[in-house]
């Protein structure tokens, strides 16, 4: 009931000033939009793991010296950032997917939903970027750490475990960071396979509703806060893991 | 000897980088020749898409010209010494850094009319100019970052000389800080230039005629999978040969850059 009285509130305050929100007092479409920014926030939640996790993976292979394992993955990376991701998603979605669906024998067979690819395409462009960002940290470790590392027997992984991916991942923070406020800018081309995030509920609320601006106040306001979010945990988890003395 | 195992990785990554460039362009034709009938349906196909591609360069370059404009603008603007000025334009910058470029497409797309009238002729405003602003806002956040942290980066003495001297502080922008910016915000650029020409794809979602909507007007209309696999990574290598090389310089100016 409370919940109702502020919704009511909102409505006639931004009526008065001229900004139509009247479609949050009715049930159904207040629900798409609601449910839009909860797939938003999902597929950021979800994502940044996923590309941390293959942009570590990818950053292993690119720096593993043996060329069978980074020549691969070096073409994955510079096709991914060299092409637009909405045409890797539109690629993965028509030719990719048909090809499960065939193999699985029919579309309704095919368990890929278009969130799949959303996530696969997404986290896979961001976790190339993330890659380039770890290489360069893992190339500006100091050979002579690395020497010191192998002198006291460690192994090739060991090394990469304990010595460089910690110290390349503090070094490479920042352009991590900066991928991620990419990432939740890049999960608006779900739209294009109609996943229903925010952008896709909007056009879904103001094609009946004509409140184009209205809605994209609040867009911007969300997109802004959630990077916002973004950038201090960022900035916070760069001052915990800072090294005294090691100079960054 | 060591200068020539120094020198030898190098040479072979170089060498994957050049095979690397063609191998999508040639992949398509090796297709093309093996399969006759599909090589004759896209050799039908590839003006439509060409001008779909042409689209693609206009929208960029012009998003990109209005972008820097306005960017360059705001970036000094961002440091003029009156509030008033400066807090709205650290707004503008830091709403529009951070929100998708799908978003203010469709913003730009959805909200300005069809049409303007100017003392009473009927211009048409078409899809594609909707697009350019679109991405020319974002652009012109971008730039307006850089700008700034260029002049921020050019020695405070530098601005005292220049005072000493008897500059103005806009005489001194104008001929001292501005022409050092140009060089150091000149990598930084070629980035955001790359990431907007790959933003003009998303003009598709709005109904503007490029590359991406040529491609699944073709594919649609040939109904032919091997067709849509083909005419896909022909949108692929298209806006590779144009960001890839874009790419390779940027990396090369940072490294004389930063050596220098």
């Amino acid at each position: 009931m409370q919940d109702m009285n502020l919704t009511d509130l909102f409505v006639s305050l931004t009526d008065k000033v001229g900004l139509n929100y009247q479609f949050l007092a009715t049930g159904y479409e207040a629900q798409i939009w609601r449910d839009g920014f909860v797939t938003t926030l999902y597929l950021v939640v979800l994502l940044i793991p996923v590309s941390l996790i293959f942009g570590l993976l990818f950053a292993a292979c690119l720096t593993s010296g043996r060329l069978w394992l980074s020549a691969p993955v070096r073409a994955f990376v510079e096709i991914t950032r060299n092409t637009p991701t909405l045409v890797q998603l539109m690629f993965s979605f028509l030719v990719l997917n048909t090809f499960v669906s065939n193999l699985v024998g029919g579309a309704q067979n095919n368990p890929l939903t278009p969130f799949f690819w959303v996530v696969a395409v997404v986290g896979l462009h961001i976790a190339a970027l993330h890659a380039e960002a770890i290489r360069a940290g893992i190339e500006a470790v100091p050979a002579s750490t690395v020497e010191a590392a192998r002198g006291i027997g460690f192994n090739q992984l060991q090394i990469l475990r304990y010595v460089e991916v910690p110290l390349a991942f503090r070094a490479s923070l920042p352009a991590i960071v900066n991928n991620l406020i990419n990432l939740v800018k890049l999960t608006t081309v779900g739209n294009a396979i109609a996943v229903s995030e925010i952008t896709y509920a909007s056009i879904m609320v103001w094609t009946q509703r004509d409140n184009v601006v209205e809605l994209m106040i609040v867009i911007l306001a969300f997109f802004s806060l959630i990077n916002l979010i973004v950038a201090r945990v960022g900035l916070w988890v760069e001052r915990k893991l800072a090294v005294p003395g090691y100079g960054l | 000897m060591t200068t020539a195992t120094l020198l030898e990785p190098r040479k072979r990554s170089d060498l994957l980088r050049t095979v690397g460039f063609v191998a999508l362009p040639l992949v398509i034709l090796v297709w093309s020749f093996i399969d006759l009938t599909l090589g004759r349906e896209l050799v039908e196909w590839i003006p439509y898409l060409a001008s779909g591609f042409a689209m693609n360069i206009v929208i960029s370059l012009s998003a990109m010209a209005l972008g820097t404009m306005v960017g360059a603008i705001f970036g000094i603007l961002e440091l003029a010494p009156y509030r008033l000025v400066r807090y709205p334009v650290v707004a503008y910058v830091q709403i529009f850094r951070n929100a998708p470029h799908l978003v203010l497409i469709f913003a730009t797309t959805y909200i300005f009319p069809f049409e303007i009238v100017i003392f009473g002729n009927y211009l048409p405003f078409p899809d594609w100019v909707k697009a350019v602003i679109g991405l020319a806002i974002p652009a012109s956040a971008y730039v307006a970052e850089i700008t700034r942290g260029a002049i921020l980066s050019i020695a405070t003495a530098q601005w005292e000389a220049a005072k000493g001297l008897g500059f103005s502080r806009g005489q001194a922008m104008r001929w001292i800080i501005l022409p050092q910016c140009l060089r150091r915000s000149l990598p930084p650029w070629m980035n955001v230039a790359a990431s907007i020409t790959m933003g003009t794809a998303l003009a598709s979602l709005v109904g503007v005629h490029e590359l991406l909507h040529a491609a699944t007007d073709a594919s649609t209309a040939v109904r032919r999978l091997d067709f849509t696999i083909i005419a896909y990574l022909v949108v692929m290598a298209a806006f590779f040969m144009l960001c890839y090389p874009i790419a390779r310089l940027t990396r090369r100016l940072e490294r004389r850059f930063n050596a220098a």
